[in-house]
């Protein structure tokens, strides 16, 4: 009869448990799961921490506390002489965090021995992204963060979603060890930037033979954008420009510069050599000084220009046109580049294990 | 002198003279000249005459507010009835040069010649002096131009030694709008002496130039 009140008794303060279990909050529930594990109250503990992780929709834990609640509930299964359950708690906590690593200060050897075991068979990763950003323009590029619980192979790429979600890029195909960057740029395999639309980057852990075993994916919101166009440059105020020309004279300075030439050209032989026999060839650049004086007589009547300023004024004019040509540059590209905003949402599990 | 001298030294200056004007900053310019020579030697008791072609190169480098002109020519000249042997001339200077007013630049530095007959040389050494005057005759495209000169110190390989020289060269230059183009039509005579007038050299050229930058 005794064994058998026991039962009743035990079975009494389970349901009792139980029953305040469900009257407070699962974070609640975590606390006093954790308090019963320290107080080495394995049983209170497993059935505390059990109704927590059993509480679904808005109430549910968060990540980090169902990681805290699965942990606690492992040991408390270890404790409990359930091994296997043990064993099947710490691979479901590895795959909400497959970077956790067991505090060795807080469990005995013994239950990270076998958190260390499920760690080295569990083959899953987590995808990290940042939750809104812009890509495209051939720099800026999505980073992707991998966190994998064991070194394993794992395909990492943008698909379609939906069924049999055509694959349109592959983004990384290698192993992963504890964790690894990688980068998308916004391309398809073909090199051209995507459309609109939602796509999922989707990262498929694979065994030793090559089997997928477990597949995970962020959802994306993929939109492009266009780059605003610069406004051009404005020319140059007119008051900043120099005359170009003063009026002009009445030409007998081009004149006498044409006849002194003559007259030099036809004395200078006499002038310099004295009896020299002067070459006819001479009278060619004579008649470039006559020429010459006639063009200059007639010139100098018009407005004369001035270099300077005619110089100055088309720096002036170059420097405007330069900062024009550079900004129909810029514009011609911002126009041809075709950037995307990326907004990711929250890690699925599509296939393998939840 | 290698006759190849001057067809290398011209290549050189076709190939460099472009590309170096194009460059950012370059103040230097590069010329060629062809120029149509009479040269006439009088001692007591005669007189040679002769006459031909000189090409020639010039790069000019500046620092500012100096610059300095390298120049090299080669010809031959001949006496048009044969009484006299032809010989080749060669000529070299090497001028520094600054401007002391917007239109007044002087220039100084040594000008060698030689005379290259068969069996002889007659080489000359001269420490010239010039002053070189522009005067716009059409604004920024044509413009006159008178440079003249003198050697005060002046030595030759011949008896009895060079007493100086003095020369003068007037001509045109003209712009090509928008572009480092410039040609040149000039005139030049110059007389080069040895002491006791025991012999004047004589020489004037029509000269043709085509450059590239400053001037």
């Amino acid at each position: 009869m005794r064994p058998r009140r026991l039962a009743l008794a035990a079975a009494a303060l389970a349901l009792a448990l139980a029953g305040a279990a469900r009257a407070q909050t699962p974070a609640a529930q975590v606390a006093r799961g954790i308090r019963a594990y320290q107080n080495l109250d394995y049983d209170s503990a497993a059935v505390l921490l059990r109704a927590a992780l059993a509480v679904q929709g808005g109430a549910s834990l968060a990540d980090s506390e169902r990681v805290r609640a699965l942990v606690y509930l492992g040991a408390s299964e270890l404790y409990r002489d359930h091994r296997d359950s043990a064993a099947t708690l710490f691979g479901r906590l590895l795959r909400v965090d497959p970077r956790y690593h067991i505090d060795q200060l807080q469990f005995p050897p013994e239950v990270s021995g076998l958190f260390q075991q499920v760690k080295v068979i569990t083959r899953v990763v987590a995808l990290v992204v940042p939750a809104d950003t812009e890509i495209g323009g051939g720099r800026d590029v999505l980073a992707v963060r991998l966190y994998a619980a064991t070194f394993h192979p794992v395909d990492v790429a943008i698909v379609r979603p939906g069924p049999g979600g055509a694959r349109l890029r592959t983004v990384y195909q290698g192993n992963v060890g504890d964790s690894l960057q990688v980068t998308w740029d916004g391309r398809t395999a073909e090199g051209t930037p995507v459309d609109s639309g939602r796509y999922l980057l989707q990262a498929d852990s694979r065994s030793g033979d090559g089997k997928v075993v477990r597949s995970v994916a962020i959802p994306l919101t993929i939109t492009r954008i266009r780059r605003d166009t610069l406004p051009l440059p404005a020319a140059p105020a007119a008051a900043l420009f120099k005359p170009e020309h003063r009026p002009g004279g009445n030409g007998v300075r081009g004149a006498v510069a044409g006849a002194a030439g003559v007259i030099a050209v036809l004395g200078l032989p006499a002038i310099v050599a004295g009896k020299f026999h002067a070459s006819n060839d001479r009278l060619l650049v004579a008649a470039g000084f006559g020429l010459a004086g006639v063009l200059g007589f007639r010139a100098q009547r018009g407005p004369q220009p001035i270099l300077e300023n005619i110089a100055a004024n088309r720096t002036l004019r170059m420097a405007w046109q330069h900062q024009v040509d550079s900004v129909h540059a810029q514009n011609v590209a911002r126009r041809s580049e075709v950037r995307l905003r990326v907004r990711a949402g929250a890690l699925q599990v599509l296939g393998g294990a939840p | 002198m290698s006759r190849r001298a001057p067809a290398l030294l011209f290549a050189a200056l076709l190939w460099a003279g472009p590309a170096a004007a194009q460059l950012p900053g370059f103040l230097g310019s590069v010329d060629l000249s062809l120029a149509r020579q009479h040269f006439r030697s009088s001692f007591p008791g005669g007189s040679e005459s002769l006459s031909g072609a000189l090409m020639s190169g010039r790069i000019g480098v500046a620092f500012r507010p100096v610059s300095v002109d390298v120049s090299y020519a080669q010809g031959r000249l001949a006496s048009g009835d044969g009484t006299s042997a032809a010989r080749s001339v060669v000529e070299a200077s090497a001028l520094v040069s600054r401007r002391v007013t917007p239109w007044l630049l002087l220039k100084a530095g040594p000008h060698l010649r030689a005379y290259a007959a068969p069996g002889s040389t007659e080489r000359w050494v001269m420490w010239e002096l010039h002053a070189h005057a522009d005067e716009p005759v059409i604004t920024g495209v044509l413009a006159a131009y008178v440079e003249g000169w003198i050697a005060p110190i002046s030595s030759a390989n011949v008896d009895p030694g060079g007493s100086g020289a003095r020369g003068v060269e007037v001509g045109l230059t003209m712009r090509f709008p928008d572009s480092p183009l410039w040609a040149r039509l000039g005139y030049v005579v110059d007389q080069s002496s040895l002491k006791s007038n025991a012999r004047t050299e004589s020489l004037q050229s029509v000269v043709v130039s085509i450059g590239l930058g400053g001037r």
